[in-house]
C-alpha cells in the first residue's frame, strides 16, 4: 500500500531518511565493529570470494506509467533500481564528490565547456561497444524528453562527439551543479543505436552498460538481476545473482531478516534500529541522505490567511524543526534550510531569520496579519512517519496560538488533492524532496515556473528565482550566494524546508559484506551492491 | 424438465447478479477521488501528459461508454492493462490466483479435517454442562480473533524466536515445493482458524438438529452403537449444511486471503487488489474485484449443485438459500 | 517505549504516550462506529426486508437482487472499494459496515416477513382494512423484531471485525484518532520492539468480538430454542 512518494524527484515515503551529516552505526556489536573507511558505513570484505546469490527486500517496486525509461524516471526507488543495469558518464562517491564513471576523466577548458573522454572496453550488456554517439544520443535524448531531470541538466547549449572517444558538452552559461546532475539516473547512457532502429524500446526493456542485467520482473511482487558477464569493470559484480523483493509491509521486511530470508533491506521506522537491537547477526546502519521534509504552505487558495507573507513567516517561526528531528524522527534527522543540511556548501539552519526569533515574534506577526486564531487543516499521507512529524508540527504552532487539523490520508488521495488542481484546494501540506547532490538542484524547486508541480498552490518569487539562478551560476563565492538564497527563501515561506530523513538499511552480517556510502543525494542504497560480497549462498 | 427449468432459471439470475456487480465495481472505481495521472505520473507530469494518458486508457470517453468497452472487453477474456506495470492484468491475475487458491485450499481442507470431526464430536458428546462447553468456547473464540489480529501475531512470534517457520519470504511452489509449503503453513493457518471453528459450530448445530429425528431415536432403541449411528443417520442428513457453509466458506476465504496476503507479503490476488486500490489502478482494481465477486457467484451455484446432488429435495424445492 | 508497568498498564508507545487510554478512545470510536452502523443497518434492513416480504413482486424482486449484488463481494474487499470512494476516515468505515452487513440481515428479515404475512392476524387485520403502514408496523415488524436483534447483535461484531480490517490496511479511521484496528496497525509497526503495542488492543478487540458473539448466541437460543439431546 506504500507507494511512490510523490515527492520531487524522490522516492519510496519510508526509504530514505536522513541522520546526522555523517551516518551513524546502530548495533549491539558497534564498539567490535570494524572501522569503515571514510565516507562509508561498511565496506565489503574482498577477501572474501565473490559469486552467490544475495537476498534483498525493498518497499516498494519501480513503477509508472513511463516504464523503465530512465530518462523519465523521477522517483529514487526506480532510479535505484535501473542503477543496477544502467550507468552514467560521472557518479557520485563518498562525501557527495563527483567520481568518473563512464567516462574516465574530464577537462573543464572554461567554465561553460565539458570535455569527457570516454572510458574504453565499455559494451551494453547485447555485447555492442559504448560509443561517443550512443553518448551524445542518449543526453540529447533526455534534453529533448519531457523528463523533470532535463531541467536539472541546465543551460545546455550544444552536445557533440569530439573524436571517437571524446564529447564535449558546451553551456550558455556557467551552471556548477551540472556535474552532480549528469551523475544520476536519468542521465544514463542509452543503446541509442538500438534505440533508432527501434529494435530496443527503452520503456519495456533495460538495455545498459551496468554490472546486472535483468532477468526477471514481476510488478510489486520482485526482480531477479543476473551478473553482466560483459561489464567493463573486471571482478564486478561480485555477486552472482540478486533477488530483490518487494515488501511493503515493514514487519514482513523485518521478519525475513530475522529468519535470514532477507541478507538485506531497507527500513522504514525510526525506531527499527533499536527493535532488532537484540537480533542476532543483524547489523542496521543509518544513512545520511540530503532528503528532507518540508511544509506547503498554499497561498493561492482564494481567501487564505495563507497568501500573507507575515502569516506564513509567523507559521516558520513558530516551528521548531530540532524538535520534529527528536521527536519524529528519533533524533536521526536534521533541521534544514533550502539547501539540504550535510551537502558542503549548504547554508546552517541556525543562521535562518525565522530560527533567531521568538514565538512572541510570530504572535506580533499574526496580529499585524489580523489573523489571531488563525487555524488550518494539515494535509498528509499516512506513511509514518509523517503522522509523527505533522503532530510535532500541530504541537509547535500551538504555542502560537495557531490551530491545526491533522487530515490523514492514503498517498493516492493525498497526491490528488495536492497535485490535482490548480489553485489547489488544500491549505497545507506535508511531504518530501530528494535533496540530490548538489546543494543548488532542490533549490529551483523554489521556481514554480521551473518546477510545475507546485504551480498550483505556489506563487512565483521574482526575486528568489534570480538569486537561485544566479546561485547555480557561481562557482567562487557560491556560499554567499547560497545563504540568500535560503534567507529569502525562509522569508517566503510558500514552502517550509523542515528537517532531513534518514534511510535506515540493516543487513545480516553473517550472510553479507556490503559497502555502504555514508551519504547519499540520490536515495540509492543499493548504489554500491556491486561490490557487496556474499558470505554464503542460502 | 422442472430441474432443468430451475437450472436455466439458477444461471440467468447468477448472471444478472455479476453484470450487477460489474456495474457498481465500474461506478466506484470512477467515483474514486485522487487522481491516478497525479499517482501514476507524478507531480512533474504536464496537462499534456495527463491528457495523453487519459487518453491512452480510454478515460477521456464518457463513462458509460468506458463501460461498454470494458464488459465487452471482459466478456472476450481481455482485462486491460495495467497503469502501473504496462503488463496485461489478466496474464497477472493468472500468475497470482495459484497464491490465493493455495492459501485457500490449504484452509478448507483444515476446515474439513478439523472442523467437521470436531462438531461431530462436540454435539454427540454434548451435555448441559462440561466438555461440550469447552469446545463451544474455543469455536467461539476461533471466529471472534480477525486475521489481522492474529497473522500480526504469528508474525511477531516466528520472527521474534526462531521457530523454523518463514515468515517474510515467500518461494514459488515452482521452485521448491518444500520450501513453498514451509512459507505457506502460516499464513493458511491463520486463515482456516475461523473457517476451521465456523465448521465446528454448524456441523455441531446440524448434528444436534438430526439428532432428535425420530430415526435417531428409533436407531438408538435399537440398540446400534453411537458410531454406527453417527455414520448411518446422522452424517447423511447434516451434511446439507455442512457442504452449504464449506461452501460459503471458501468464498468468505477470498476476503480473508486478502488481509493475509498483505499481512505476511504474498503476490496473491488480494495483496494485489490492495496495492491496486493505493495506486489507482483502475483496471487492475475492477479486474480483482470482479474476480473475487465471480468466484463467489459460481461458489454458489456450484454449491447448489453439490446440495443437489446429496440431497435431491432440497436442491429444486427449497430454493436453498437461507 | 515502556512496557507494561505501575501508571501506563499497558505500556507507553512510540510518542511516549501511555497506551491505555489510547486504547479506551480506540474501543470507544470503534464501537461507537460499530453501533451506528449497525442501527443503520437494521433500520434499512427492516425497512426493505420488510417491504419485499410483504408485498412481493417487482419490488422484492428489485431489493433481492440488489442484495444479492452486495452480497457477492468479500466483506473486505466491498470496504475496501467504498473507503477508496469515499476517501479513508470514519464516514468510510462506516459505510462499509452498513454495506457488508446490510445483505444478510435484509435476506433474513424478508424471509421471517414472508412466513408472517400467511398469518392469520395479518390477514384478519388487512381485511379488517387496517392500512398498510400500520400492518406492517403493527403486525409484521414485531414478529421479526427478534431476527433484527439476533442478526443486529452478529452485524455488530461483524463492524467492528471490518473497522478493523479496514483501519489496519490504511483506509478506514486515520491517526490520530484511535481505533482498535489503528492501534493495531500501528503497533504492527514496533511489534519486534513493543510487543504490547499489539498485544492491548488485539485483546480488548478479540474480548469485544466474543463478548458480542455471546450474547448473539444467548439471544439466537431464546429466541429459536432448539431441542438437543446427547447420544452417549
Amino acid at each position: 500500500m506504500r507507494y511512490p512518494r510523490l515527492a520531487c524527484g524522490v522516492a519510496a515515503a519510508l526509504l530514505a531518511s536522513a541522520c546526522a551529516a555523517t551516518g551513524t552505526t546502530t548495533t549491539p556489536q558497534a564498539a567490535a565493529q570494524e572501522t569503515a573507511a571514510p565516507g562509508f558505513l561498511a565496506v565489503a570484505d574482498q577477501a572474501l570470494a565473490p559469486g552467490g546469490t544475495l537476498n534483498l527486500q525493498v518497499h516498494i517496486d519501480s513503477g509508472a506509467a513511463t516504464g523503465y525509461d530512465p530518462q523519465l524516471a523521477d522517483v529514487a526507488t526506480t532510479w535505484q533500481l535501473l542503477s543496477l543495469s544502467y550507468e552514467t558518464l560521472v557518479t557520485v562517491g563518498p562525501d557527495f564528490s563527483v567520481q568518473p564513471l563512464l567516462a574516465e576523466k574530464w577537462d573543464t577548458p572554461d567554465d561553460r565547456t565539458y570535455v569527457f573522454h570516454l572510458r574504453k572496453g565499455v559494451a551494453f550488456s547485447n555485447g555492442r561497444k559504448m560509443t561517443a554517439d550512443d553518448v551524445v544520443g542518449s543526453l540529447k535524448r533526455l534534453l529533448a524528453s519531457k523528463g523533470v531531470w532535463a531541467g536539472q541538466l541546465g543551460p545546455v547549449d550544444e552536445i557533440v562527439k569530439d573524436g571517437d572517444d571524446r564529447v564535449k558538452v558546451t553551456l550558455k552559461e556557467p551552471y556548477t551543479p551540472f556535474l552532480a546532475a549528469l551523475a544520476n539516473v536519468p542521465a544514463a547512457i542509452l543503446p541509442m543505436k538500438e534505440i533508432g532502429d527501434k529494435s530496443v524500446d527503452p520503456a519495456t526493456t533495460l538495455l545498459g552498460t551496468g554490472p546486472y542485467v535483468v532477468d526477471n520482473h514481476r510488478q510489486d511482487v520482485s526482480w531477479t538481476f543476473k551478473r553482466n558477464d560483459t561489464y567493463w569493470n573486471q571482478g564486478k559484480p561480485a555477486a552472482d545473482t540478486l533477488n530483490i523483493t518487494i515488501a511493503p509491509e515493514e514487519a514482513a521486511r523485518i521478519a525475513a531478516l530475522q529468519n535470514g530470508g532477507a541478507a538485506l533491506a531497507t527500513l522504514g521506522n525510526v525506531d527499527s534500529a533499536s527493535m532488532l537491537a537484540g537480533a542476532k547477526d543483524v547489523k542496521v546502519v543509518t544513512q545520511a541522505t540530503t532528503d528532507f521534509y518540508y511544509l506547503m504552505l498554499n497561498s493561492l487558495k482564494p481567501g487564505s490567511k495563507l497568501a500573507d507573507p507575515k502569516v506564513r513567516q509567523a507559521i516558520n517561526i513558530a516551528l521548531d524543526a530540532q524538535q520534529i528531528a527528536d521527536i519524529a524522527l528519533g533524533g536521526k534527522g536534521k533541521p534544514t534550510a533550502i539547501t539540504p543540511a550535510g551537502l558542503p556548501g549548504s547554508c546552517d539552519p541556525a543562521t535562518l531569520p525565522s530560527a533567531a526569533k521568538s514565538v512572541e515574534e510570530a504572535k506580533k506577526l499574526l496580529a499585524e496579519a489580523g489573523a489571531e486564531g488563525l487555524s488550518f487543516t494539515l494535509t498528509i499521507f499516512n506513511t509514518e512517519p509523517a503522522p509523527a512529524v505533522a503532530q510535532v508540527i500541530q504541537q509547535n504552532l500551538q504555542q502560537a496560538g495557531i490551530t491545526v487539523k491533522i487530515e490523514q490520508m492514503d498517498e493516492a488521495s493525498w497526491s490528488g488533492k495536492v497535485y490535482g488542481k490548480a489553485p489547489a484546494e488544500f491549505d497545507a501540506a506535508l511531504s518530501w524532496f530528494a535533496g540530490y547532490a548538489d546543494p543548488g538542484m532542490v533549490t529551483k524547486w523554489w521556481n514554480p515556473e521551473t518546477a510545475g508541480f507546485n504551480a498550483g498552490f505556489m506563487k512565483p518569487d521574482k526575486e528568489l528565482s534570480t538569486l537561485i539562478d544566479a546561485a547555480n551560476k557561481q562557482a567562487e563565492g557560491r556560499d554567499e550566494a547560497l545563504a540568500q538564497v535560503c534567507a529569502k527563501a525562509d522569508a517566503d515561506a510558500q514552502m517550509i524546508p523542515l528537517v532531513t530523513r534518514p534511510a535506515t538499511v540493516a543487513y545480516r552480517a553473517d550472510q553479507l559484506s556490503p559497502s555502504l556510502y555514508a551519504t547519499e543525494g540520490y536515495g540509492n542504497v543499493l548504489r554500491l551492491v556491486a561490490d557487496a560480497r556474499v558470505k554464503k549462498s542460502r | 424438465m422442472r430441474l432443468l427449468m430451475w437450472w436455466s432459471g439458477r444461471a440467468l439470475s447468477s448472471a444478472a447478479t455479476l453484470l450487477g456487480v460489474s456495474v457498481l465495481i465500474f461506478a466506484a472505481v470512477r467515483l474514486m477521488p485522487g487522481g491516478f495521472a497525479e499517482t501514476v505520473l507524478g507531480p512533474f507530469a504536464t496537462p499534456e501528459q495527463k491528457a495523453e494518458l487519459a487518453a491512452r486508457y480510454g478515460l477521456d470517453q464518457p463513462v458509460f461508454v468506458q463501460y461498454g468497452h470494458w464488459l465487452a472487453a471482459v466478456a472476450g477474456g481481455d482485462f486491460g492493462f495495467s497503469m502501473i506495470s504496462r503488463q496485461p492484468v489478466g496474464a497477472e491475475l493468472l500468475a497470482r490466483l495459484p497464491i490465493t487458491a493455495e492459501l485457500t485450499v490449504l484452509a478448507v481442507a483444515a476446515s474439513v479435517l478439523l472442523g467437521v470431526p470436531l462438531g461431530v464430536l462436540t454435539a454427540v458428546r454434548a451435555r448441559p454442562t462440561g466438555g461440550g462447553a469447552a469446545g463451544r468456547l474455543l469455536s467461539g473464540l476461533g471466529v471472534s480473533v480477525p486475521e489481522f489480529v492474529l497473522g500480526s501475531l504469528v508474525v511477531f512470534v516466528f520472527s521474534r524466536y526462531a521457530l523454523g517457520l518463514q515468515v517474510g519470504s515467500w518461494v514459488p511452489l515452482t521452485r521448491d515445493p518444500a520450501a513453498n509449503l514451509a512459507t505457506m503453513i502460516l499464513p493458511a493457518a491463520v486463515l482456516s482458524v475461523f473457517s476451521i471453528s465456523v465448521t465446528a459450530r454448524t456441523t455441531r448445530d446440524a448434528v444436534m438438529g438430526v439428532l432428535v429425528e425420530p430415526y435417531v431415536t428409533a436407531a438408538v432403541g435399537r440398540g446400534e452403537s453411537p458410531w454406527s449411528i453417527v455414520r448411518h443417520h446422522i452424517l447423511r442428513n447434516a451434511a446439507t449444511p455442512v457442504v452449504t457453509l464449506i461452501g460459503t466458506t471458501t468464498a468468505y476465504l477470498l476476503g480473508g486471503a486478502l488481509i493475509v496476503e498483505h499481512v505476511f507479503n504474498l503476490p496473491g490476488v488480494g495483496s494485489y487488489i490492495v496495492q491496486a486500490v493505493g495506486r489507482r489502478d483502475y483496471a487492475v482494481v475492477q479486474a480483482g474485484v470482479l474476480l473475487a465477486a465471480g468466484v463467489f457467484i459460481v461458489m454458489n451455484v456450484l454449491i447448489d449443485l453439490l446440495v443437489g446432488a446429496i440431497d435431491p429435495r432440497l436442491g429444486v424445492m427449497a430454493g436453498r438459500r437461507a | 517505549m515502556q512496557p507494561p508497568g505501575p501508571g501506563w498498564w499497558l505500556g507507553t508507545d512510540n510518542l511516549g504516550r501511555s497506551v491505555l487510554p489510547r486504547v479506551m478512545e480506540g474501543v470507544g470510536t470503534t464501537l461507537l462506529l460499530s453501533s451506528i452502523a449497525v442501527l443503520v443497518t437494521a433500520v434499512l434492513s427492516a425497512a426493505f426486508g420488510i417491504l419485499a416480504g410483504y408485498r412481493g413482486g417487482y419490488l422484492n424482486e428489485l431489493v433481492m437482487r440488489l442484495v444479492e449484488v452486495l452480497y457477492s463481494f468479500p466483506a473486505i474487499v466491498l470496504a475496501i472499494l467504498v473507503a477508496a470512494v469515499l476517501g479513508p476516515g470514519q464516514t468510510a468505515a462506516l459505510a462499509s459496515i452498513v454495506l457488508v452487513t446490510i445483505p444478510l440481515m435484509t435476506r433474513l428479515v424478508r424471509a421471517a416477513a414472508v412466513a408472517v404475512a400467511q398469518r392469520d392476524y395479518v390477514t384478519s387485520a388487512v381485511i379488517s382494512g387496517a392500512r398498510l403502514p400500520r400492518v406492517l408496523v403493527r403486525h409484521v415488524l414485531p414478529n421479526v423484531a427478534g431476527t433484527i436483534a439476533v442478526q443486529g447483535t452478529y452485524a455488530l461484531s461483524v463492524g467492528i471485525a471490518v473497522e478493523g480490517g479496514l483501519s489496519f490496511l490504511g483506509f478506514g479511521v486515520q491517526p490520530p484518532q484511535a481505533s482498535l484496528g489503528v492501534l493495531i496497525q500501528q503497533g504492527g509497526t514496533y511489534m519486534i520492539a513493543a510487543p504490547w503495542l499489539i498485544l492491548g488492543p488485539g485483546v480488548v478487540l478479540v474480548a469485544a468480538i466474543l463478548a458480542i458473539n455471546v450474547v448473539g448466541d444467548g439471544l439466537r437460543d431464546r429466541l429459536e430454542p432448539r431441542e438437543t439431546r446427547s447420544l452417549t
